[in-house]
């Protein structure tokens, strides 16, 4: 085997490795998958390493990590999970009862884990790429392929469904 | 600004990403008004929550250093192969190279079919203005339309109502594409008509441009979790990008989130 120097990809994308993995498994919400995901992700980052701009891959490369969980997301879907609505999620919007500020302050992590994996996966994402990436309104809108409002909006129902989930659990048994 | 307008902006303000000449306003407005004050706590309180809880994970080593291994052998043969097929005889070299050949050949076709889908929808879109048959089923109400569709096509498709956002359902048609015969749903922009044309997105049809703009029309197009749509419109495209938007998010908050493990 030939051993070039550290090539672009190495300087450039590798370094974000764990990122991209990370968003994976929120998407994938499964180790193997976000494995896959993440693999076919960062070969692809390779073969058109040319097309990234700029100093910060990241983006660049969380947006082909985003398209390729929802192809692999997409190809499986249909069949599975068809659950046609979670009524509880849904309710949750209209419901007039004041989730718990102290409950959402005091969630442990696997009460957010719960909560996050019942967000619908347009609104996962946008969480995802804001609270743990810390990306602008304009990255994520450029990732998700979406206008910077519907990012706003998106945000805004995203943390609104899971302040109900989080704010209006009774310890582990509210789950029902 | 009543609570309504700081509602909408709250969360660009905590995020930092509201305009300048907003944040006195919504600042203003929290000092005397208990209910959002209680929201933008419980945004803080959430914000705090998963920060702190939501957990960062390393990837696998194994993967780590196969990517570095794939780097280090790719480029050559990789730049190679990339040269021949953009150069402008790149076909005549590519004969010797089975793989490339087919490659490229696929890609053509692909884009040739995608080039007419855009175009037959086009026509779909332009012989629904100026002809009778802009509506099977003319109804604002989206209880009417989408039963209208029960055995008339082999999927039941999505209908909403975004006339509170300005966009009213107008009706719905049956259209052909090629062989298939698939839904068109018809929705309004002030005078602008706007057509929403979509079938199952495992349906084995041609994919097209995210976006193209034919004859002063646009034409937006994606992959939805269960539906390929395609939206052609005169309507500007920020419009129709947020009208789009509006599709999207009611697809998502239709679509169940499969029960988690």
């Amino acid at each position: 085997m030939i051993q070039s120097p550290p090539t672009r990809f190495e300087a450039l994308v590798l370094p974000h490795l764990d990122a991209a993995y990370t968003l994976a498994r929120y998407l994938m919400r499964d180790t193997h998958d976000a494995e896959d995901a993440t693999q076919e992700a960062m070969l692809k980052a390779l073969r058109n390493v040319d097309q990234c701009r700029g100093d910060d891959a990241r983006p660049w490369l969380l947006a082909i990590v985003r398209n390729t969980c929802h192809t692999h997301l997409r190809r499986r879907g249909t069949g599975r999970g068809q659950v046609s609505f979670d009524e509880d999620l849904h309710t949750a919007e209209d419901d007039a009862r004041r989730p718990d500020t102290a409950l959402i302050r005091a969630a442990d992590a696997e009460a957010v884990r719960r909560a996050l994996d019942a967000l619908p996966l347009g609104f996962r994402e946008v969480v995802v790429l804001r609270e743990l990436q810390g990306l602008s309104y304009r990255e994520i809108a450029e990732i998700a392929e979406v206008p910077v409002g519907t990012v706003m909006s998106r945000l805004a129902r995203a943390r609104d469904r899971l302040e109900q989930l989080l704010g209006r659990m009774r310890g582990k048994e509210g789950w029902g | 600004m009543n609570c309504d307008d700081v509602r909408t902006r709250l969360d660009a303000r905590l995020d930092g990403e509201l305009a300048a000449g907003e944040i006195e306003a919504v600042d203003a407005h929290m000092e005397h008004c208990a209910d959002c004050k209680a929201l933008q706590e419980r945004r803080i309180a959430l914000h705090d929550a998963l920060v702190r809880e939501m957990p960062r994970f390393a990837a696998p080593d194994a993967l780590r250093q196969e990517l570095v291994r794939s780097a280090r052998e790719a480029p050559k043969a990789h730049e190679r192969a990339t040269r021949r097929m953009s150069s402008g005889w790149g076909l005549a070299l590519a004969a010797s190279l089975a793989i490339v050949a087919v490659g490229s050949w696929q890609l053509a076709t692909t884009r040739a079919n995608g080039e007419m889908l855009t175009q037959t929808l086009l026509e779909s879109h332009v012989r629904s203005l100026i002809g009778e048959h802009l509506t099977d089923v003319v109804s604002s109400d989206l209880h009417t339309v989408k039963p209208w569709f029960n055995g008339r096509l082999d999927f039941s498709p999505p209908v909403y109502d975004f006339a509170g956002r300005g966009y009213p359902l107008l009706g719905g048609r049956l259209e052909y594409v090629g062989e298939r015969k698939v839904a068109a749903l018809v929705y309004g922009r002030r005078k602008h008509v706007i057509n929403v044309f979509l079938w199952p997105a495992d349906a084995g049809m041609a994919q097209g441009p995210p976006a193209a703009t034919r004859h002063g029309y646009h034409l937006l197009h994606w992959n939805g979790p269960d539906f390929t749509y395609w939206v052609v419109s005169d309507l500007g495209t920020a419009e129709l990008q947020e009208f789009a938007g509006l599709l999207k998010d009611a697809d998502l908050a239709a679509a169940a989130p499969p029960t988690s493990q």
